[in-house]
């Protein structure tokens, strides 16, 4: 660390002064999208509830909430993924496959008189490793096999999703211990303990984004991968340990889904994805990489949760939520071109 | 042919270095060396080979053949990464900046400042720390930024250029190699790259000027290498060329 080397007297201030123009203050007002995020989340959750007001309690919130928590886990890694300029389609397929995992090892171990919290320690590190090492099968196909990632990560989907149908006939895997979907009984307000679980993994990943090394290595490469490689960051290595990270998210989400059920059901990862990367998007990320914050992950889960929860309370057809998502991602895509218009003239 | 000026022993060398990119012969035997607080003009047509010797010397691509040596000690790189840690800065032609990222993000970047204990060991940057550090080290080698914790994108073109050189001056301890750094620069921005070069010549660095614009070669280098289709066609002290036997050395019109 040497930046102090013997000082040069000669000292020629460059122009990298200069204006503060109006735009950057337009780009102020319009470039806070958690902002716009959070009140847009806030004026649904008024509008829901003013057209029927038992939207508004701690059984719907609990609802939501655990509607939110697999999204929110899966839309966690999808958002270093996308930071880093790549995208991973496989996380939807990941979470079913690695449920059905880990419900078989539940299932023998519940079979061979094992403990409870033994045999759900179990399912928990079997499908953390399964999410794991389809995220390291990623990788390895994005680094070595030269694939772009959209490629290679549907490969995986088609692959866990396909033998996730093939290993259980299409059928849910039960069998595992029968206090296991107790534990997704809310007892803190809405909050149940794998909701709890959940939300400390969230602020542990935003942390890591946003205060470490590990995120700005992952900012670095979604904004100029040739920069960061001049820089003397290990690409392929960074690269590794971001899908490996999304891979064990999925599995955690599979996990959470299995103490929600109660089973390990192959379908029911199917399409998630794009719930994922619809709350990535809606919460500021651009696709192009370079871009995007936790709290906006974290809010465009919740709109998206709480959009599906609403309209079932007010009794409109589940199906509308494709089309609202589909408004919410286009409304999410459209500030950011304008922010870009209005902030870099450059 | 040989640069007779400096008796001293040189800080960085390549030996009879070949590039091929498949059939594509790159660079063909070229040889060159710099010394210590020498700065070194490589020029050629588009084409010559000048980015890929860069990039050989950079530790980005290996040479098909030949060696390289620092401080007279033959070295092999791996990555950038090597030659980084070696004290040898580079800015490439095409790499740039992170513009997502902050003006002290991209001094810094790679080679970050963590927090000190369990936080540090866990990654956590001392950002703090590292926004007054870019600042004064950019002011330093003579390039002021208002604010380090700024976006790159909200720079201009020639600011970021500007922050650029200032970073890899910055962090050099041995070498300093620059691609065509005055490209797309306005004649004012350009004159403080220059201004930049000859600081860091003061410091004691080797530094590889590559431009195009050759009064901006013929007025602060020491010493210019002519590139022509892979090989070195000229190596003399600055002081043998004007603009127009430069100019046909370069083009070919001229042999010696
Ligand atoms: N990555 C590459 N793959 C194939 N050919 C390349 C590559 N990089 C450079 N070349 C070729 O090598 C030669 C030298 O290029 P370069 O070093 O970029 O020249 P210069 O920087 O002097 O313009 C050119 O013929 C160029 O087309
Ligand atoms: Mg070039």
């Amino acid at each position: 660390m040497s930046l102090s080397e013997p000082a040069v007297e000669k000292t020629i201030p460059t122009a990298v002064a200069e204006k503060t123009t109006s735009k950057s203050r337009a780009r102020g007002l319009l470039g806070n999208q958690q902002f716009i995020l959070l009140l847009v989340w806030f004026a649904m959750i008024a509008l829901f509830t003013y057209l029927n007001h038992i939207f508004f309690s701690v059984e719907v919130a609990g609802n939501i909430l655990s509607d939110w928590s697999p999204v929110v886990l899966l839309a966690t890694g999808e958002t270093f993924v996308v930071i880093s300029g790549g995208i991973d389609l496989s996380v939807g397929a990941v979470l079913g496959f690695s449920g059905v995992i880990g419900a078989y090892v539940m299932q023998w171990m519940t079979t061979n008189k094992f403990e409870a919290p033994i045999t759900l320690a179990a399912g928990l590190v079997t499908c953390a490793l399964v999410g794991l090492g389809v995220g390291l099968i990623n990788a390895l196909l994005i680094n070595k096999a030269r694939l772009v990632p959209f490629i290679a990560t549907l490969a995986t989907l088609g692959a866990a999703g396909g033998m996730s149908i093939v290993l259980t006939g299409g059928g849910p895997i039960a069998g595992g211990p029968p206090t296991a979907i107790s534990l997704s009984v809310p007892w803190l307000g809405p909050f149940s303990t794998p909701t709890l679980v959940t939300i400390g993994v969230v602020i542990l990943c935003g942390l890591f984004l946003h205060l470490a090394r590990f995120g700005r290595y992952t900012y670095a490469i979604g904004s100029n991968a040739f920069a960061a490689r001049a820089a003397g960051i290990n690409v392929q290595r960074q690269i590794t340990k971001i899908y490996a990270l999304s891979g064990l998210l999925a599995g955690l989400a599979g996990m959470y889904l299995y103490l929600r059920l109660g089973s390990g059901s192959p379908t029911s990862g199917q399409g998630a994805e794009l719930d994922a990367i619809a709350a990535v998007v809606i919460g500021g990320a651009a696709l192009s990489g370079g871009e995007g914050r936790m709290t906006g992950t974290v809010l465009g889960a919740f709109i998206l949760t709480t959009v599906t929860s609403g309209l079932i309370i007010i009794g409109v057809a589940p199906n509308w939520k494709q089309v609202v998502v589909a408004v919410l991602i286009a409304g999410a895509v459209s500030i950011q071109q304008l922010r870009r218009s209005s902030g870099r003239a450059a | 042919m040989s640069s007779a000026t400096h008796d001293s022993a040189p800080l960085y060398e390549v030996r009879n270095v070949s590039k091929h990119y498949g059939a594509v012969v790159a660079l063909d035997d070229v040889s060159m060396k710099i010394h210590a607080g020498e700065v070194v003009g490589l020029v050629g047509d588009n084409g010559a080979g000048k980015s890929t010797l860069v990039k050989v010397l950079s530790g980005a691509h290996q040479p098909s053949h030949g060696q390289i040596l620092l401080d007279g000690i033959e070295r092999h790189w791996k990555s950038p990464h090597d030659a980084l840690e070696a004290g040898i800065e580079t800015l490439y032609q095409e790499s740039g900046l992170a513009p997502h990222l902050s003006v002290s993000a991209n001094v810094f970047l790679g080679r970050e400042e963590v927090r000190s204990g369990v936080l540090g060991k866990l990654g956590f940057l001392a950002q703090k720390s590292m926004d007054v550090r870019a600042h004064a080290d950019l002011e330093r080698v003579g390039i002021a930024v208002p604010s380090s914790s700024r976006s790159v994108s909200q720079l201009s073109g020639g600011q970021r250029q500007a922050v650029a050189i200032g970073r890899a001056v910055a962090w050099a301890k041995k070498v300093i190699i620059l691609d065509e750094p005055t490209n797309h620069l306005g004649a004012r921005q350009a004159g403080e790259v220059l201004e930049v070069i000859k600081a860091a010549k003061e410091q004691g660095l080797g530094v590889i000027f590559i431009s195009h614009t050759l009064p901006h070669v013929l007025s602060v280098t020491d010493r210019i290498v002519v590139l022509r289709l892979g090989r070195i066609v000229r190596d003399a002290p600055t002081s043998e060329f004007n603009a127009d036997t430069l100019l046909g050395t370069i083009t070919g019109l001229i042999t010696t």
